[in-house]
């Protein structure tokens, strides 16, 4: 008893100790406290915003976006050729080496790439299968064609990122989930799952090393705890600052908020089934103006929203600046309700998630308030969005809120997922929750398929928008959420939110 | 007693079966785990070959029974989200639990038994009367109330506590612990009182109400007529016979606190298991869910019947046939 004892105090003298040194080295640290926890460290192992933005850290893809516009810049791949429709040649980075002294070589690159189609380690199966082949005619350069034209292919390379073959292949499969090696600026140290996940800077980092060498990612998953940390000086920078208490951090004289614009946009899908009340536009036009978006953001959004006319964010290839919103007009809503022959109105399901989007049970709740004035009975079917979305994915619903943005930033992925008829063998409309279909869009996307000129495709893109907000209403766009950032200061943190809303470490600095 | 735990385990095994069958049919209609498995932009093709390499495809029956037959070898599936075994996840987070739980019923038990007792002696005096109705006010708040208020006092206002989290640890290979660092014990304080402090009012009630009881039986009164302390007397005569419902009473919640500590680890964003089952509900998580389920059913029948065998020890009286 005596001894084990005797072995504890060793253990508590020791991690005392370890404590002390420790301090030294976290001169140059930051923590940083998100809402979302980590998943995993196997980078391929899912496609959330939040994991992707954690992996970008310790991997890096061939090419990178970087903050504050999302910039489509070189990273593992110097450059790349695009010869024909179906091939993508990358030429690669010479030098380059993995955390684990690794180099960086073509070979890694084809080991990723196929490894993407795995689902026991991917959840980018959709890329995955649409590799006709990868070759690698010499250490630093790969040519991959794709089974069907992806003229988007290249706006997605930033988020595919790049293992080690060797290591990868080496490992217990066990281990490769929960401990990365990468190319990344910063080198993985510990994950404890619930606690944090320590990463430390990548010295020989190709463009350099970062600036801050210590970095602690703490998810806090509730949001006045969250609020707590901060407040206590216990995390430099907070992510996901819920609008309630964003006045509360204004007021903070040691506080500072930083917001922008998010490029996800909040949305109303509507179904046409024939011969339901939904598939006459003069109806759908009748919602859309029914809706006072402006109130939904003073009220609810508490002003960190802006209004949105599209779905799209304007560095979307396919925004279209010449699409306004319909003004909010009752009257005239009634009026056209009353043409189409619906004077009493009709019935109507509104299904939503309650835990995905800033506020999305309460603008549901706001959009049934307005239907109902123009005499819409519209019933509410909020639900999480673990039940959610498979909703979507079946197609079962008639009427969902919604909100989407697309990390290629091309519009063409997007509408094809979300607007083109459900079919099956083509894979269309998996996301197309309420089988919204109409042959003209359809014809009019799939001539976009194979159009890779940037000209003709962003004209193309943006009459396909126009068609479907301005001369169908496929949607009801509601607004653009706001992403809020908190950070301490004083302490001379520069740090410049991303469109994504990643936290790329090597981008921030402190003095 | 053997035959009696030999029925209570077999009864054991019928209600976990019972548990997981339950938690089976309510997975059938809580989403397609396909949907995020395969990604965002995969096709409908694509989710179908999917749900084929996870057997996801099969019957209802199929897919209990295999999963039956799995679980009594000790594999409970893989995470859908970390894509590691769903009970190693689990059992990673458990130290963490345990340590909360166990500090939370050894404040809820000492504080709890030991102002009952005070209260007991002198029912009518004013302090007395002022802590039982702060038992009242700890039994009616709800636990997210009162850890957010414990946050905003100590961590941000008075800024002598941390809000969150578990500190410093120290990782002995099997068992990552915080009661061996001063910032793990800091960081432990706030979420072990959160979390027992419902239980302390309710041993506090009870201990309170089984002493006032004893303390008029005629023993008492002989012992106190006998001349012997008070110490001995309250002690030894009267809490000894109060305590089989105490700790019956701890028994059965201790083994809610470890099952059921979801609350406050999420508050405190305490990286217990607690708060791993919400985390795995809001992303659909099935194979997490189903094995915390049947572990926390496993818990809670283990520790009845430990608190049974308890029963024979405390009171010679009881005996099982």
């Amino acid at each position: 008893m005596k001894k084990l004892f005797l072995s504890f105090l060793t253990v508590t003298v020791m991690a005392t100790l370890l404590g002390l040194t420790g301090q030294a080295v976290w001169a140059s640290s930051i923590v940083v406290a998100v809402d979302t926890p980590p998943r995993t460290m196997n980078p391929h192992g899912s496609d959330a915003d939040a994991n992707l933005s954690v992996m970008a850290n310790f991997f890096e893809g061939l090419l990178q976006r970087k903050a504050p516009t999302g910039e489509l810049l070189p990273a593992l791949a110097v450059r790349y050729e695009h010869p024909d429709l179906l091939t993508w040649k990358f030429y690669l980075r010479k030098g380059v080496k993995f955390h684990n002294g690794n180099p960086f070589t073509a070979a890694d690159v084809k080991f990723s790439f196929e490894r993407l189609g795995n689902p026991d380690v991917s959840e980018f199966i959709n890329t995955g299968k649409s590799f006709a082949s990868i070759e690698t005619p010499d250490d630093y350069t790969v040519v991959v064609k794709t089974k069907d034209p992806i003229p988007w292919f290249a706006n997605n390379m930033h988020q595919i990122y790049i293992m080690d073959k060797e290591s990868t292949e080496a490992r217990d499969p066990g281990e490769v989930e929960v401990k990365p090696i990468g190319t990344g600026a910063y080198k993985f140290v510990e994950w404890v799952k619930g606690s944090y996940l320590k990463m430390v800077a990548n010295e020989d980092y190709w463009e350099g090393a970062p600036p801050i060498k210590n970095v602690e990612l703490r998810p806090i998953t509730e949001s006045s705890t969250r609020f707590a940390a901060l407040v206590s000086g216990q995390a430099d920078i907070v992510s996901g600052i819920p609008v309630e208490l964003y006045e509360k951090i204004v007021e903070n004289p040691k506080l500072e908020i930083i917001k922008r614009p998010a490029r996800r946009s909040i949305f109303l899908a509507i179904g046409n089934k024939p011969g339901s009340p939904l598939a006459d536009f003069r109806v759908r036009k009748a919602m859309y103006m029914a809706i006072n978006e402006g109130e939904i953001i003073e009220k609810i959004m508490r002003g960190h929203a802006s209004p949105a006319a599209q779905i799209p964010d304007p560095p979307t290839i396919g925004y279209n600046p010449d699409i306004k919103r319909l003004p909010y007009d009752p009257e005239m809503a009634k009026k056209l309700l009353k043409e189409a022959g619906y004077e009493n109105g009709f019935e109507v399901t509104l299904s939503g998630p309650n835990d995905r989007y800033v506020k999305d049970e309460k603008i549901a709740e706001a959009v049934a308030k307005y239907l109902a004035k123009v005499g819409i009975k519209a019933k509410l079917d909020v639900k999480p969005k673990s039940i959610f979305f498979p909703q979507v994915a079946k197609g079962e619903l008639e009427f969902y809120l919604i909100g989407w943005f697309d990390g290629t930033f091309d519009m063409g992925r997007t509408y094809f997922k979300l607007a083109h008829t459900r079919d099956q063998e083509k894979g269309f409309g998996g996301f197309n929750g309420a089988a919204y279909s109409n042959a003209a869009l359809d014809k009019l996307l799939q001539s976009t398929a194979d159009m890779v000129n940037p000209p003709d495709r962003e004209k193309t893109l943006q009459d396909l928008n126009k068609m479907a907000m301005v001369d169908q209403i496929i949607w009801i766009p509601l607004h653009y959420q706001e992403d809020l950032y908190a950070i301490q200061k004083g302490k001379g943190i520069k740090f410049q939110p991303r469109p994504d809303r990643w936290i790329v470490f090597k981008e921030i600095s402190k003095q | 007693m053997f035959a009696y735990i030999t029925r209570r385990l077999i009864q054991g095994v019928v209600v976990l079966l019972a548990v997981s069958f339950i938690c089976f049919i309510i997975f059938i209609y809580s989403g397609d785990p396909v949907i995020s498995l395969a990604g965002r932009y995969a096709t409908l093709q694509e989710r179908e070959e999917v749900r084929k390499a996870f057997g996801l495809d099969k019957p209802f029956y199929v897919q209990y029974v295999r999963f039956i037959a799995n679980a009594a070898q000790g594999n409970f599936g893989k995470s859908y989200v970390s894509r590691v075994p769903a009970l190693g996840l689990i059992m990673e987070r458990f130290p963490a639990t345990a340590e909360l739980a166990v500090s939370a019923i050894f404040l809820a038990f000492t504080i709890g038994v030991g102002l009952g007792v005070l209260v007991s002696l002198k029912p009518y005096a004013f302090r007395n009367r002022l802590i039982m109705t702060g038992s009242l006010v700890n039994i009616s708040m709800p636990t997210f109330l009162t850890g957010i208020l414990l946050i905003m006092i100590f961590a941000v206002y008075l800024r002598i506590l941390p809000p969150f989290g578990r500190g410093e640890t120290v990782d002995l290979g099997f068992w990552r612990t915080g009661f061996l660092t001063l910032s793990g014990i800091q960081h432990l304080l706030l979420p072990a009182f959160t979390l027992g402090m419902y239980q302390l009012a309710v041993l506090l009630r009870l201990t309170r109400a089984g002493m006032r009881e004893v303390l008029t039986e005629e023993y008492i009164k002989t012992a106190w007529s006998k001349g012997l302390p008070p110490r001995k007397v309250i002690f030894k005569h009267a809490l000894r016979n109060v305590m089989i419902p105490v700790v019956t009473m701890t028994g059965l919640q201790f083994g809610e606190l470890i099952a059921f500590s979801i609350v406050t680890e999420t508050i405190f964003q305490w990286p217990g298991m607690g708060n791993l089952l919400l985390t795995s509900i809001y992303e659909g998580d099935q194979p997490v869910i189903v094995t915390y389920i049947m572990l926390a059913a496993l818990i809670i029948l283990s520790l009845n019947i430990i608190v049974d065998i308890l029963y024979a020890f405390l009171n010679p009286k009881i005996r099982y046939e």
